[in-house]
């Protein structure tokens, strides 16, 4: 495999005054692959010190998706370093890092090609270095557990000994990268990075954060979406002992509800800065607000429900293959459901908080974030700042699957932090965080599918209804974006196919949440498939496998096409390893679902028993993954792991509502999350391949809702056609 | 505001702190041990545990004045350099993700297992199912309990 990409674009050896070699990126140039411009920077990437330790960065955020330790992996395998002898370091945020955030299980797809070229060009220097020392030839050398070694004869040199020159040595246009084969880091189930810190309470998430001088902060919001402050009594709080200040935080004073196109700004709020959490916290509760909603349309969720239900007929096209009105008249029958899917929260371990020392030169920023990036441009925003006088940290984040791209607590923080004068850690309690959050908006949606006499689809309409991220607050978005686009499965399956898209106005606050679009959607779409195969008497999965067709590629949109050999591979395996052909007891069913997302495909079986008191218990999980090549096997079954345990979570018991405008949930007693007793095991197979890795953290959850629902069908005969599951019992 | 005298992992610390105070706080604000995480303040998550003489307590719902009474141990207290038997299980099985309940779930996991060396699977679902993962770590967590007993017995 050749690099296409000129290492003069972008990478650049370099001594450290110690010796060290320096190995720095520009990363946008690496990104976009265009020629930077004059007196471009580079960013250290990886140094080698002439001990032969290897020091890597690792410069997007870690969130609990395992890029610290996958990302790093990749790299260090092309240099062909010796793992035990590699520390990485969190990087701090740069915007010349580029592409410095996670989501859309993109970390390992974006970087795949920048981490291998950035260890195959060190690799091809120390080579070049030991090669002129051993008097061998290059061709003959191999870089291996840190070291040159020239394996005829045995002889090698550790890297150490090689760093001072190498910085000498010019890098070639072009470089080889090494076969999959060969690999003896990538595909080795390689314990986390920091895993000693997280078993022994040492790991420092934003939350524990102390700096000199620091005061503690907390906030009290007001609970309906959209409203101000009439007034508020401070004078029971100020006079709590440890209580130091009372703040308003008005969003109007600093540019309204948003920051950018797609990042909301802060809501309004009363803060309460003290000397101790605990101190801000109880101040907090004692304070006497009148909150100001003349504005909100004080919404329920009833009423939002209804106005979905109503917008199913006045849609606009989002998309359209063939003629869908005609395959209806030409139909021998017809097939329609409306399923619906609630809002959720990301209730993520650690709640919201944010340590600011807003300095007369810097802000200096402690943020656990999935995307600095929007904290820098609020920032500049908020304080007309220059990039110059901001410095974000990115301490390891105790969880975010999306609630973290938005930066609205950050900006309480710098405000507080500039109006005290002093570092302020801002912690937001539970209740806080759970009523405050940019919530996965719920959504209606009516498929019909038009049937030949053999009971197989000739026609496809999915009509979806909902209120959309991309304009949520008065955002300046194509409103169906998020929610249901063009390459929404399954475009280019059905030759006459028709997307269209109910919008709805609401105040709910909005945003992404893990697997966004296919995480609300896969549920109507397989359970839809689901109920199709029923109705033709057939198996459900010769039935999917029959609606998919031959192994081909599949045009989807654009360039971008649909690799039908691997999905039904995924497919073929998960039946044979879930034993799904042989009978189950009275009470158990199995589901099927599978899809591909950020470029994997995934076929998953859930086994159910369902008890004679509608207990739905989760028995197992049989999951077939191609994501083309896994990086770390171990922190890949996590994902699997995680997400499937998380789509189990949004189906069974995930939903959020509104009265008259504010959340109804507040804690983990009125919005549940699964616990150990009800985790079922889940078998893991990667299909092994040669391919460029593809996104993980993600995929697993979208088949997993509908897998477990027609699980419960398979046992019950229950069709769930609403979210959570636990709606549609009595108990 | 009063002051209180507590014994935590071996050592006895004076601390100066409203009666009211959680443990959990004193914890974290005052004496730095921030191993303990805050995850709901209600005793719902498990977050915050710690041993109060031996027994699992979520210190979110514990005052500092109830606290004096007895022995607390946190997560830095369990060893000195994260080579607990069940800190090495932990590492063995690669348990955590974000890792911020993890803490909680291995005090839940110390007490269990210093009261049943050979707990069954329904024995860690009862003493593991207060303490909510949401990275669905749970799979795991299982087989490192069973793990750390195992090394414990040896």
């Amino acid at each position: 495999m050749k690099n296409t990409l000129g290492r003069r674009n972008f990478i650049k050896l370099t001594a450290s005054a110690s010796g060290a070699l320096v190995i720095g990126v520009h990363f946008q140039s690496c990104v976009t692959g265009k020629t930077p411009a004059k007196n471009f920077e580079f960013l250290p990437l990886v140094t080698i010190d002439t001990e032969g330790e290897v020091t890597l960065i690792a410069k997007n955020p870690e969130i609990g998706q395992g890029v610290k330790t996958s990302l790093p992996m990749i790299l260090a395998e092309e240099l062909g370093a010796d793992w035990k002898k590699v520390k990485v370091i969190q990087g701090d945020f740069n915007e010349k890092y580029d592409e410095q955030w996670a989501g859309g299980s993109y970390a390992v797809i974006l970087n795949w090609d920048l981490m291998r070229t950035a260890g195959a060009q060190v690799r091809f220097a120390l080579i070049t270095v030991a090669s002129q020392k051993l008097k061998l030839p290059a061709a003959e050398l191999i870089s291996k557990n840190g070291s040159v070694v020239h394996q005829a004869s045995g002889k090698s040199i550790p890297f150490g000994d090689l760093v001072k020159e190498a910085a000498q040595i010019p890098l070639p246009d072009e470089i080889e990268f090494k076969p999959s084969d060969s690999y003896t880091i990538v595909g080795q189930p390689i314990p986390q990075v920091d895993l000693d810190k997280m078993v022994s309470g040492k790991m420092e998430y934003g939350i524990d954060i102390k700096r000199p001088g620091m005061v503690y902060a907390t906030v009290r919001k007001n609970p309906v979406f959209d409203g101000g402050i009439s007034e508020f009594d401070s004078t029971v709080a100020k006079a709590m002992e440890g209580v130091i200040e009372v703040l308003e935080l008005d969003n109007k004073k600093y540019g309204g509800r948003l920051i950018g196109p797609n990042s909301p700004n802060f809501v309004n709020g009363v803060a309460v800065i003290a000397n101790s959490t605990w101190a801000a916290f109880k101040g907090a509760e004692k304070l006497k607000v009148v909150w100001n909603n003349t504005e909100s349309r004080k919404e329920n969720t009833d009423e939002i429900f209804d106005r979905f239900h109503a917008q199913l007929s006045n849609t606009s096209i989002e998309r359209e293959d063939g003629n869908f009105a005609l395959a209806k008249r030409e139909a021998a029958s017809t097939l329609e459901k409306v399923y619906e899917v609630p809002f959720l929260a990301h209730a993520t371990m650690e709640p919201m908080n944010c340590t600011v020392d807003f300095g007369d030169e810097v802000c200096e920023v402690w943020a656990p974030t999935q995307n600095p990036e929007a904290l820098q441009e609020g920032l500049i925003k908020l304080f007309d700042l220059k990039p110059e006088q901001i410095k974000i940290h990115l301490p390891r984040a105790g969880g975010a699957f999306g609630r973290r791209y938005y930066v609205d607590y950050a900006m309480d923080a710098a405000i507080l932090s500039k109006e005290m004068g002093k570092p302020v850690k801002l912690t937001w309690t539970r209740e806080e965080d759970t009523k405050h959050d940019w919530y996965r908006p719920g959504s209606v949606q009516k498929l019909t599918a038009t049937l030949d006499k053999d009971g197989m689809v000739t026609g496809w309409q999915h009509i979806l209804a909902n209120a959309s991220r991309k304009t949520s607050l008065g955002r300046e978005g194509r409103p169906a974006g998020t929610e249901i686009d063009e390459y929404e499965f399954p475009a280019g399956f059905v030759p006459n196919l028709q997307f269209e898209y109910g919008h709805v106005l609401s105040d709910v606050p909005l945003g992404q949440w893990r697997a966004v679009a296919p995480g609300a959607n896969a549920f109507p779409i397989q359970s839809f498939l689901d109920e199709m195969a029923f109705k033709n008497n057939m198996d459900p999965i010769d039935y999917f496998l029959k609606f998919i067709g031959p192994a081909r590629m599949v045009p989807v949109v654009g360039e971008y096409e649909f690799d039908n050999a691997r999905f039904i591979q995924v497919i073929e395996k998960v039946r044979k390893n879930s034993d799904w052909d042989t009978s189950l007891p009275e009470g158990q069913g199995r589901g099927f679902a599978a899809r591909k997302m950020s470029g994997s495909f995934i076929a998953e079986v859930v086994t159910v028993d369902v008890l004679e008191n509608n207990k739905v218990n989760i028995l197992k999980v049989d999951v077939v993954v191609d994501c083309g090549i896994v990086v770390n096997p171990s922190g890949a079954k996590a994902q699997v792991e995680g997400a499937i345990l998380e789509g189990f979570c949004a189906a069974l018991y995930g939903e959020i509502t509104f009265k008259d405008g504010a959340t109804e949930q507040s804690n983990f007693h009125n919005y549940r999350w699964m616990r150990m007793n009800e985790t079922p095991e889940i078998h893991i197979e990667f299909i092994k391949n040669d391919l460029p890795p593809r996104g993980l953290g993600e995929p697993p959850l979208p088949p997993a809702i509908p897998a477990l629902t027609n699980a419960i069908f398979a046992a019950t005969g229950k069709r769930i056609r609403k979210l959570p599951i636990v709606s549609n019992f009595d108990t | 505001m009063p002051s209180y005298a507590l014994n935590i992992n071996f050592e006895r610390k004076e601390v100066i702190a409203d009666s009211d105070t959680p443990l959990l706080w004193v914890l974290r604000d005052v004496l730095e041990l921030t191993g303990t995480k805050y995850g709901c303040g209600q005793g719902l998550c498990g977050a915050c545990t710690v041993l109060h003489n031996g027994n699992p307590i979520r210190s979110c719902s514990l005052t500092v004045e109830s606290a004096t009474k007895g022995e607390i141990t946190t997560i830095e207290g369990i060893s000195e350099n994260s080579d607990h038997p069940i800190q090495m299980a932990w590492m063995e099985m690669d348990v955590p993700q974000c890792g911020y309940c993890q803490s909680g779930q291995i005090m839940s996991t110390y007490s269990l297992l210093s009261k049943n060396t050979n707990p069954s699977d329904e024995d860690i679902n009862t003493a593991l199912s207060g303490n909510i993962c949401r990275c669905g770590t749970y799979g795991r967590v299982k087989k490192a309990v069973k793990l750390a007993s195992n090394k414990m017995n040896k």
